[in-house]
C-alpha cells in the first residue's frame, strides 16, 4: 500500500515540468523535490519522499567536499575552522566507535529535513556547500556535550530518533569555537539614568548576536512628564528609549540565521502604559512605533482585583516609587496604596479601561501579552529571600527567573518530544518517558558548564542558579493517536500525569547530580533547601512517590533551581515533525512560512484515519481546503472525526486554560501558552484573561486571531454561480484536468 | 436598480447589505507598507542569474503603474455608475487600497533599483517595453470604452459598463495581477524574496477582494437586469479574456525567454489559460480551455499561514475591535 503510494508519487514527481535544457543536474533534482512536496496533500506520505530524494542530494553535496563519514566531517568542519579543536580532538581519538554510531535511517518529514538543510548544516565558508549530513550533524551536537563516547552515544540515540532535541542555540553552536548554547537572556530593567540605560542596549546587542531571545524590562525608567534634575527639562518617557531599542534589536542579525528578538516588559502601574501598548498598532505616528518589538504586560493581582471591582487604578512615574518594581504579594499591595494615599499617582483611571485597552493591544497586535508578576513570584523556588524578585519573564513567556543589575537571567533549553515516547498501544511508554528526561537533565545541566557567556551578569547568574528548562512537543500527536480530544477529561488527566512524571524525574535526576557534581551556590536562598518543593504549593505533590523525593532531596540537595519550562519549540517541533509544545492544531492543512520558503503541512492522523475509510478524495481535500483547515461542515466526515479534528479556533480556550493550569503545579517556571479567538471582541477577551489570571496561570503568550478576509484560492474548484454550456471541447477538456472534474478520479 | 443613474445617499434602509459588510472586512485588514521588510531580500537578488533579474526587474517594471492604471478606472469609470452608496463606500476604500499597493511597488522598486536612471526608466516602461505597453493599452482602451457616458440609460450603455467591470475585476485585478504574482510565489518556493512575497501576500488579499466584490455587483445587477446577460455579452467577455491572455503571454515570453527549472512561457499560458477559466466559470459562463493549473506552488496561496514568530511578523491580526469589558462571556 506504501510503496503503492510511493510509486505514484515518484512518478509525479518524475514527469515534474522541466524547461528543457535549462534544468540538467541538480536544478532538476530540486525541482523533483519540490514537486514531490508540493503534492503532500494529496497524500502525506510524499513528505516521505521528498524527504528521501533531499537526503540523497545533501549526501551528494557533503560528498563534494569529501565527506562520507562522521569522523571526514568533523575533519572537515574543523578545516574550515567551523568547530572548536576540542571537539575535533575527541572524534578524531574515537573516529571509529563514533562513525558506527550513525544510523543512515531517519525519521525525518520533507519539512524537518529541509529545515536542518538550510539553517543548521555547517557549510563551506567559501563554496556554502554542506560539510555534513543531518545524521553527521546530530552526533556533532552530542559529541559537543558529551566527554565519553557512552554519554555521546545516549544523546544522539535520543535525537536520532526524534525523541528529544535541544533547543535551537544548542544545535546551532554545540562543538562550536563560541559554544553560546542558552535560548533565553533576561534583563532586568536599566536603572533610572542615561549610562545604565545604554549600558543596557550593549548587553542586548550582545546576547542577541549569539542567538539568544532577549526579554528586558523597562519598569524603572521615569515616564514622560518626570522632572530632569540635571537640565531642569521634562523626560519623554519610555517611547523615545524603546524606538532606540527596536532599531539595535533589528540591526542584530543572528549570524544570518535568525533575526534578533526582544520583548520589552512593563508593569501596569507605569505611567507610559497607554503609549506602551500603542507601540506596535500599524496607524498613527510612526514616531511612536516599535515594529520589532513584543510586549508584555507584568500585571499585579491588585490591578486585576480592581478590574474585577470596577475600581480606579493609579498610574505612577518610577522616579516617585522606585520600590515597587521589587515588591510582589501583599507588600506591594501595601506599599501601592501606600503611594496613593501619598497622593504620588500620576494619574488616575478606571481599572476597567486600562484592562480594555489591553485587550484591545491583544487583539489588534497579538502582542501585549498578559503575564502575572505575583503567581510569578509566590511559587518560584528562587524567590525564598525577599531580596531575590523576578522581574519580568522572556521572549516567549516560559522562563521565569530572578533579576538584578548584576544578574542576567539564562535559561537552557530542551524538549521532549511526547509523539516518540507512545507505546504503540492505548498509552505512553512511562519509563521510556523517564530514561529520557534523566538524560536530557544531565545534558542540560552541562551546558550550563560548557556554555560561551556572551556579558559577565549572564555567566554569574547561570552558574549561581543552573536553571534549566525542559519542555515537552507534540502533545496534540499523543491526543490524536490515542483520540482523546483535547477538551476531554481523559486529555486532562494524561496531560497532567505527563507534567507530573517529568517533573518527578527532573528533580531526581538534579538531585543525583547535586551528590555527583555539587548543589547549585545558591542552593541555601532557594524554597527546596526549606523543603518546599514548587507543586507543594498546590498540595500536589502528596503522593509516596513526591514523599520519597522530598526525603531524597532534603539530604542530597539540587543542582538547579528551577528544572521546566514549556517553550514554544517552533523550530525544533518543526525538525521533530510533530505540533508545537503543548498546542493543539491552528489548521487540518495548513502552511508554514519561513526563511526557507513555504511548506505545505496536513493533518497526517486525519489523513490516515479519512483513508481507512475511503474518504480521502480530492473533493474532500478542496472541501477542507475551503473551509480553510477546518473538517466541520464538511458532510462526508463521519462526526467521531470532526470532535477529534477540531482545530485551535474551534475548541473551547477554556479548556486549554484547564490544561495549563492542571500542569502548573509540575512546571516550576511558566509554559509559553498561545490562546487562539478567530474573531476577538473585547468582551471575549476580558472574560479568557480575567479566568486565566482566577487560574492561577503564571503567563500567557499570543492572542492568536484570524485575518479578516483571505486570498481567492486559485487550485481550489470553486462552487460555479451557472453551470456552464455542454460544450464538447469543455467535456473533451475536463477529461485531462482533474482539478475540474472529480469524475476522473 | 444598482446601474440606475443618479447619486442615492440613502443607507438606511440599506438596499445592499452585503457590499456595506465587504467594506468592514475591507477595514479590517488594513496594513501599512512600513510593515514589510523588503531589505532581507538585497541579498537573494545579489546572487540571481542575469536571466532571473531580467524577470524580476520586468516584473517591477509593471508593477510601478499597475495599481495606478486600476485606480484611474476606478474613479473615472466604476464610482460614477454603481449607484448605492454602501457600494461606493467599499469602492472608496478599494481606492485606498489601490494608493496603498501604489506606495507598496514604489518602495519596491527604490528599494531593489538603487539606480536612479533605472527607476526612471521602470515607470518608462509602460511606453517602451513592447509586452508592458501592450498591456497597458489593453487597459487603456477598456478605461476609454465607456468614452466619458454620464448617464447608464440604455441597455447597451449598461453592457458596456458591465464589460467594463469585468474587464477590470477578469482581466486585469483577476489574470494580470495573478500572472505576476505567481512569479513572485515562484521565487518564495523556492526560498526566495520573501519580503516581496509578504507585501504580495497583502496586495493578494485585497486584489482577491477588489475582484469578489466586481462579481457581486454583477451577480446584482444579473439579478436585477437578467436580460443585460445575452448571449453576445459572454462571446464578448470570452474574446476579452482571450486578448488579456494572449497580452499576458506575451508579457510571460519576455520575462522568461528560454525559461528556466519550474518556470517557462509554456506553463505560464496553461497557469492562465486555467485562471481565465476560472474567471469564466465565476461569471457563469462556459470554461474557454479547459487548462490544469501547471504550478503545484500556487497551492500555498490556498492554505493558511502559520507565521513562524521568530521570523516574520503575523500579518493576520484585525484593526478593529470591538465591545466592553465583562468577565460572563463564553470563549
Amino acid at each position: 500500500m506504501t510503496q503503492t503510494r510511493f510509486e505514484t508519487a515518484e512518478s509525479a514527481a518524475g514527469t515534474a515540468d522541466v524547461t528543457a535544457g535549462t534544468a540538467a543536474g541538480a536544478a532538476g533534482r530540486r525541482l523533483a523535490i519540490e514537486e514531490a512536496a508540493a503534492r503532500v496533500i494529496a497524500d502525506p506520505e510524499n513528505s516521505r519522499l521528498a524527504a528521501r530524494l533531499l537526503a540523497g542530494l545533501i549526501a551528494d553535496e557533503a560528498a563534494g567536499h569529501g565527506v562520507r563519514t562522521f569522523s571526514e566531517s568533523v575533519a572537515a568542519t574543523h578545516a574550515a575552522g567551523l568547530v572548536a579543536d576540542r571537539l575535533a580532538a575527541f572524534v578524531a581519538a574515537h573516529a571509529a566507535e563514533l562513525d558506527a554510531l550513525i544510523t543512515e535511517e531517519t525519521a525525518f518529514e520533507y519539512f524537518g529535513l529541509r529545515t536542518v538543510y538550510d539553517r543548521y548544516l555547517l557549510r563551506h565558508p567559501e563554496t556554502r556547500k554542506v560539510l555534513e549530513r543531518p545524521q553527521h550533524f546530530f552526533l556533532r551536537v552530542a559529541c559537543g556535550l558529551s566527554e565519553t563516547v557512552a554519554e555521546a552515544a545516549e544523546l544522539y540515540g535520543l535525537m536520532a530518533s526524534l525523541s528529544y532535541l535541544p533547543s535551537s542555540p544548542t544545535l546551532f553552536n554545540s562543538g562550536a569555537r563560541r559554544p553560546q548554547l542558552s535560548s533565553c537572556f533576561l534583563l532586568d530593567s536599566p536603572r533610572d539614568e542615561l549610562e545604565a540605560i545604554y549600558e543596557r542596549y550593549g548587553q542586548v546587542a550582545r546576547l542577541s548576536k549569539y542567538a539568544g531571545g532577549i526579554g528586558v524590562s523597562w519598569t524603572r525608567v521615569r515616564s514622560r512628564g518626570s522632572l530632569i534634575r540635571g537640565t531642569n527639562g521634562h523626560s519623554n518617557g519610555i517611547v523615545p528609549w524603546l524606538r532606540t531599542l527596536d532599531s539595535s534589536v533589528a540591526a542584530v542579525n543572528q549570524g544570518g540565521r535568525r533575526k534578533g528578538a526582544a520583548c520589552v516588559y512593563l508593569e501596569t502601574w507605569h505611567a507610559d502604559i497607554e503609549e506602551f501598548l500603542e507601540l506596535r498598532d500599524n496607524t498613527g505616528e510612526d514616531a511612536r512605533r516599535t515594529h520589532n518589538l513584543n510586549l508584555a504586560n507584568w500585571v499585579p493581582d491588585e490591578f486585576m482585583r480592581r478590574v474585577e471591582a470596577d475600581a480606579m487604578w493609579s498610574l505612577f512615574d518610577p522616579k516617585q516609587v522606585p520600590y515597587l518594581t521589587d515588591l510582589y504579594g501583599p507588600a506591594f499591595d501595601e506599599a501601592y496604596r501606600a503611594a496613593e494615599a501619598d497622593g504620588a499617582a500620576v494619574r488616575r483611571i478606571p481599572a476597567r479601561t486600562l484592562y480594555g485597552r489591553m485587550m484591545r493591544t491583544l487583539a489588534q497586535t497579538g502582542n501585549g501579552w498578559m503575564t502575572f508578576k505575583d503567581a510569578a513570584n509566590r511559587t518560584s523556588n528562587q524567590t525564598a529571600r525577599p531580596e531575590n524578585v523576578i522581574h519580568l519573564s522572556n521572549l516567549c513567556t516560559e522562563i521565569l527567573e530572578v533579576t538584578g543589575d548584576a544578574e542576567t537571567a539564562v535559561c537552557n533549553l530542551g524538549s521532549v518530544n511526547l509523539a516518540a515516547h507512545l507505546d504503540g498501544g492505548d498509552g505512553l511508554d512511562w519509563e521510556r518517558l523517564r530514561r529520557t528526561v534523566r538524560t536530557a537533565v544531565r545534558f542540560l545541566d552541562r551546558t550550563i558548564d560548557l556554555g560561551f557567556y556572551p556579558t559577565p551578569e549572564a555567566e554569574t547568574a547561570n552558574r549561581r542558579w543552573r536553571p534549566i528548562g525542559l519542555g515537552v512537543m507534540g502533545l496534540a500527536d499523543v491526543f490524536f493517536a490515542l483520540r482523546l480530544p483535547f477538551d476531554s477529561s481523559g486529555a486532562l488527566a494524561l496531560s497532567t500525569r505527563i507534567a507530573e512524571e517529568i517533573a518527578l524525574a527532573a528533580y531526581d535526576t538534579s538531585a543525583d547530580l547535586a551528590v555527583e557534581r555539587g548543589r547549585h551556590p545558591s542552593y541555601d536562598d532557594t524554597r527546596a533547601a526549606g523543603g518546599v518543593l514548587h507543586p507543594d504549593h498546590y498540595g500536589a505533590a502528596t503522593s509516596p512517590e513526591w514523599a520519597a523525593l522530598r526525603a531524597k532531596i532534603a539530604e542530597t540537595g539540587l543542582r538547579n533551581s528551577l528544572m521546566i519550562a514549556i517553550a514554544p519549540t517552533a523550530t525544533i517541533a518543526s525538525i521533530a515533525g510533530c505540533y508545537e509544545c503543548i498546542e493543539p492544531q491552528v489548521s487540518n492543512i495548513f502552511k508554514r512560512e519561513t526563511l526557507s520558503g513555504e511548506f505545505l503541512q496536513v493533518n497526517r492522523y486525519l489523513v490516515r484515519d479519512l483513508q481507512e475509510r475511503g474518504l480521502w478524495t480530492p473533493a474532500v481535500r478542496d472541501a477542507i481546503k475551503r473551509a480553510d483547515g477546518s473538517v466541520q461542515d464538511i458532510p462526508e466526515i463521519p462526526d467521531d472525526l470532526k470532535v477529534l479534528y477540531r482545530t485551535a479556533w474551534e475548541l473551547p480556550q477554556k479548556a486549554l486554560i484547564d490544561l495549563a493550569a492542571a500542569r502548573t503545579p509540575y512546571i516550576d517556571q511558566s509554559q509559553s501558552l498561545n490562546l487562539f479567538m478567530a474573531t476577538p471582541t473585547i468582551g471575549k477577551l476580558s472574560s479568557m484573561y480575567a479566568y486565566a489570571w482566577k487560574s492561577g496561570l503564571k503567563t500567557t503568550y499570543y492572542l492568536r486571531s484570524r485575518p479578516a478576509t483571505r486570498i481567492a484560492q486559485t487550485t481550489v474548484a470553486q462552487p460555479v454561480t451557472a453551470v456552464p454550456a455542454a460544450d464538447p471541447d469543455a467535456v473533451a477538456c475536463s477529461l485531462e484536468n482533474p482539478e475540474y472534474c472529480d469524475a476522473c478520479q | 436598480m444598482l446601474l440606475d443613474p443618479g447619486m442615492d445617499l440613502t443607507l438606511r434602509p440599506m438596499r445592499y447589505p452585503d457590499f456595506y459588510e465587504r467594506y468592514r472586512a475591507a477595514i479590517r485588514n488594513t496594513w501599512t507598507v512600513e510593515e514589510v521588510d523588503l531589505h532581507s531580500d538585497l541579498a537573494d537578488l545579489a546572487r540571481m542569474t542575469p536571466q532571473e533579474r531580467h524577470l524580476i526587474n520586468r516584473l517591477v517594471a509593471f508593477f510601478a503603474t499597475g495599481d495606478s492604471i486600476v485606480a484611474n478606472n476606478l474613479v473615472l469609470n466604476l464610482y460614477q455608475h454603481v449607484n448605492a452608496p454602501e457600494a461606493r463606500l467599499y469602492l472608496s476604500r478599494q481606492l485606498f487600497e489601490e494608493a496603498v499597493h501604489v506606495q507598496f511597488y514604489l518602495t519596491l522598486l527604490d528599494t531593489y533599483l538603487p539606480d536612479h536612471d533605472e527607476r526612471v526608466k521602470a515607470f518608462a516602461a509602460v511606453e517602451h517595453i513592447p509586452s508592458i505597453r501592450d498591456k497597458a493599452e489593453f487597459c487603456f482602451r477598456w478605461i476609454d470604452s465607456l468614452g466619458g457616458l454620464e448617464r447608464l440609460e440604455t441597455k447597451e450603455d449598461r453592457r458596456a459598463f458591465l464589460l467594463n467591470l469585468i474587464c477590470f475585476a477578469a482581466c486585469i485585478e483577476g489574470l494580470f495581477f495573478y500572472g505576476a504574482f505567481a512569479y513572485v510565489y515562484w521565487f518564495r518556493s523556492r526560498g526566495l524574496l520573501g519580503g516581496l512575497a509578504t507585501g504580495t501576500n497583502w496586495v493578494f488579499r485585497d486584489e482577491s477582494m477588489h475582484m469578489e466584490f466586481a462579481f457581486s455587483v454583477v451577480d446584482t445587477v444579473r439579478a436585477e437586469e437578467p436580460e443585460l446577460f445575452d448571449d453576445k455579452l459572454g462571446e464578448q467577455v470570452t474574446r476579452m479574456l482571450e486578448e488579456a491572455v494572449a497580452a499576458e503571454l506575451a508579457f510571460a515570453a519576455d520575462l522568461c525567454g528560454e525559461g528556466m527549472p519550474g518556470m517557462g512561457a509554456e506553463q505560464m499560458r496553461r497557469y492562465l489559460e486555467y485562471v481565465a477559466d476560472q474567471r469564466l466559470a465565476r461569471l457563469g459562463l462556459p470554461v474557454r480551455y479547459g487548462t490544469a493549473n501547471p504550478f503545484a506552488f500556487m497551492e500555498f496561496q490556498d492554505v493558511q499561514e502559520l507565521a513562524n514568530f521568530f521570523e516574520r511578523r503575523v500579518s493576520a491580526y484585525q484593526v478593529a475591535v470591538e465591545g466592553n469589558v465583562t468577565f460572563d462571556e463564553s470563549f
